[in-house]
């Protein structure tokens, strides 16, 4: 008789023991099921892949060696879940050789320089990074030359490809 | 109840001298459950048991020696219950889209009948909370009062701290004008200095690869949502840990014995109330809450800068060289983060008094002079003059505008 109520005892606790842990794998089965889509769902933006285009920017003779020229154009993007015709700008300088555009986001931390033409420096107002008139960077914090867009002349109209 | 199985050891008692008001009840709840034709008061307070729970914590002992200092517990209980009354009527006429976030707000704010005034309280609501919880922190650390077995009631409120330190980053972008445009440019960038995955997390945080109207969606549904729904969770932990511990009296006890709450407290804590809730008003009607021009990735006179207490950070970042930006992005602030969270296990020493505890009473000062001289250099510098240099400007007046039309697609 003893023995058999130890034995009735010891199915008591491994039954008590495997509800438990069913209903602890449960759980974990109900937060593995909205944590994991909602996860994939905040991340998706992850996944979008930009392409470059070609931008018709303006008549070559309308810059001339050693000018730099702040250029403003629009471009209709895809801005989530709506179209949106949205500005940009971009620095062309030209040399004797050829034309480059320069991206006005500072590479430090994004804030938009602006041209100095009397220096021929471009500087950033948020913590002071400068560089000079070809976009390499020459004091402040920032860590690596303006990024450039690759720019093409074709049949005198200065074009530059961009990421959008 | 809680209270048979655990008491701290230097838990206040009230002596029985202490007068307090007499319980209503003289009856027993088993008594009272047999009145025939109980009042609405009984009826109520048998199911609800609130009488008890008002009792209790009206006569919660406070220490001889608390008083003026733990009021602004209580100070940040009503300021945030005004943030979510201020939130709420804020949100029934705003609208999280670029097309109409900004036109929403200026509608608001300029149109709608006391629009500015409920603006103000929030935005102002904002600024008051932060400098009440760093005094309610600097208070808690000056005490020790984060020790055995206090833990993690510090621990719940540097996540607090955290919470709101995120209201005020996601609510600055919701105007959506220069200023909350390009500290957000600035701001989400901070996360790309972070090696490898830096790129994947400004990504994920913008909703995109440029802030745009997936980042102002993203950042409404934290502001309105998750943090609300943390922070209330994370307060009433809080509370509960302040009450189960009972507050901790001043570092080398003072005379006299421990005193109900109510009124004492209460009082001081209701002037406290009195003049916190007042400045907010009056800041928010001096000073009502302003609205830039609307967010233009394009425009050049405008110097970005963030919320007055995110300035410290911002001078930091201008102090680093070049390729060390990670420091001041990432390293201080985690490390002053991870600081917070461990310091009532940094701090070993058994007793409380600053005396007994200098070095990190040192490393603490070291932190508040720090932030604060940063935050200092901050304010005081006035925006460097950002104007343009005229000669670039007349040479680009005559803007070509390429038709999105123009475009041919090239791919990859
Ligand atoms: C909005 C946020 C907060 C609210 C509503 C809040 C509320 C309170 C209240 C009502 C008390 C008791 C009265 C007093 O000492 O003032 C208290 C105590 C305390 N708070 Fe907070 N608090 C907040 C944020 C924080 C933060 C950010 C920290 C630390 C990082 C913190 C750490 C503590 C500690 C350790 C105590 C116990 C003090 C003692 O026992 O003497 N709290 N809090
Ligand atoms: S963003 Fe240009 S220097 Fe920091």
């Amino acid at each position: 008789m003893p023995k058999d109520n130890l034995n009735q005892d010891n199915i008591e606790i491994s039954r008590r023991k495997m509800m438990g842990l069913v209903v602890g794998v449960i759980n974990l089965g109900l937060i593995g099921a909205i944590v994991g889509p909602m996860v994939g769902f905040a991340a998706a933006p992850l996944g979008n892949k930009r392409k470059s285009r070609w931008v018709e920017l303006m008549d070559e003779s309308r810059i001339k060696p050693g000018e730099v020229k702040e250029v403003n154009y629009s471009l209709l993007v895809v801005d989530g879940y709506h179209e949106v015709e949205q500005k940009f700008t971009v620095f062309l300088r030209r040399s004797e050789e050829d034309v480059i555009c320069i991206d006005p986001a500072c590479t430090h931390l994004g804030c938009r320089v602006d041209y100095h033409a009397d220096q021929h420096k471009f500087i950033c107002p948020c913590h002071g990074g400068v560089f000079d008139d070809e976009g390499t960077n020459k004091s402040g914090p920032p860590p690596k030359p303006l990024e450039r867009h690759p720019v093409k002349i074709e049949a005198g109209k200065i074009w530059i490809s961009r990421e959008v | 109840m809680s209270q048979k199985t655990y008491k701290p050891k230097d838990a206040p008692t009230l002596s029985p001298e202490v007068k307090v008001d007499e319980p209503r009840e003289a009856v027993s709840s088993e008594e009272r459950l047999q009145i025939e034709r109980p009042s609405l008061r009984d009826w109520m307070d048998l199911r609800l048991g609130w009488y008890g729970f008002v009792r209790k914590n009206l006569d919660e002992p406070m220490p001889a020696g608390v008083g003026w200092w733990q009021t602004l517990g209580n100070l940040l209980m009503t300021l945030l219950v005004f943030q979510f009354i201020t939130g709420f009527a804020l949100a029934m006429y705003y609208s999280p889209s670029p097309d109409s976030a900004h036109a929403s707000v200026k509608h608001l704010t300029y149109e709608v009948g006391l629009g500015s005034f409920i603006r103000g309280l929030h935005s102002w609501g904002s600024t008051v909370i932060v400098i009440a919880v760093v005094l309610h922190m600097l208070r808690v650390f000056f005490w020790g009062s984060y020790k055995k077995p206090r833990e993690l009631t510090w621990v719940v409120g540097v996540i607090i701290f955290q919470v709101i330190l995120g209201f005020s980053f996601t609510g600055y972008l919701l105007p959506w004008d220069q200023k909350a445009y390009w500290a957000t440019v600035v701001g989400t960038r901070i996360a790309a200095t972070i090696p490898v995955v830096g790129h994947a997390l400004l990504v994920f945080i913008r909703g995109g690869e440029e802030v745009g109207a997936l980042t102002l969606t993203r950042f409404y549904s934290f502001h309105v949502m998750l943090l609300p729904a943390s922070l209330i969770l994370f307060t009433f932990l809080h509370l509960y840990l302040v009450r189960r511990h009972h507050i901790a009296g001043p570092v080398t006890p003072a005379k006299g014995a421990p005193v109900p709450f109510y009124p004492n407290q209460l009082f001081k804590d209701a002037i406290v109330l009195l003049f916190g809730v007042g400045l907010l008003i009056y800041l928010a009607v001096a000073l009502p809450p302003g609205l830039e021009a609307i967010a233009d990735p394009t425009g050049t006179d405008f110097s970005p800068r963030p919320e007055w207490y995110f300035l410290g950070l911002y001078e930091l970042l201008k102090v680093m060289p070049s390729g060390w930006e990670v420091v001041a992005t990432v390293i201080i602030p985690t490390g002053i983060t991870i600081g917070m969270f461990a310091l009532p296990w940094l701090d070993r020493s058994k007793s409380r008094h600053p005396a007994k505890r200098q070095w990190i009473i040192m490393s603490g000062f070291a932190a508040i002079l720090l932030i604060g001289l940063m935050t200092l250099k901050g304010i005081l510098e006035t925006p460097p003059e950002h104007k343009k240099s005229e000669a670039t400007l007349a040479g680009s007046s005559d803007i070509p505008k390429a038709e999105a039309t123009q475009l041919e697609s090239l791919g990859e």
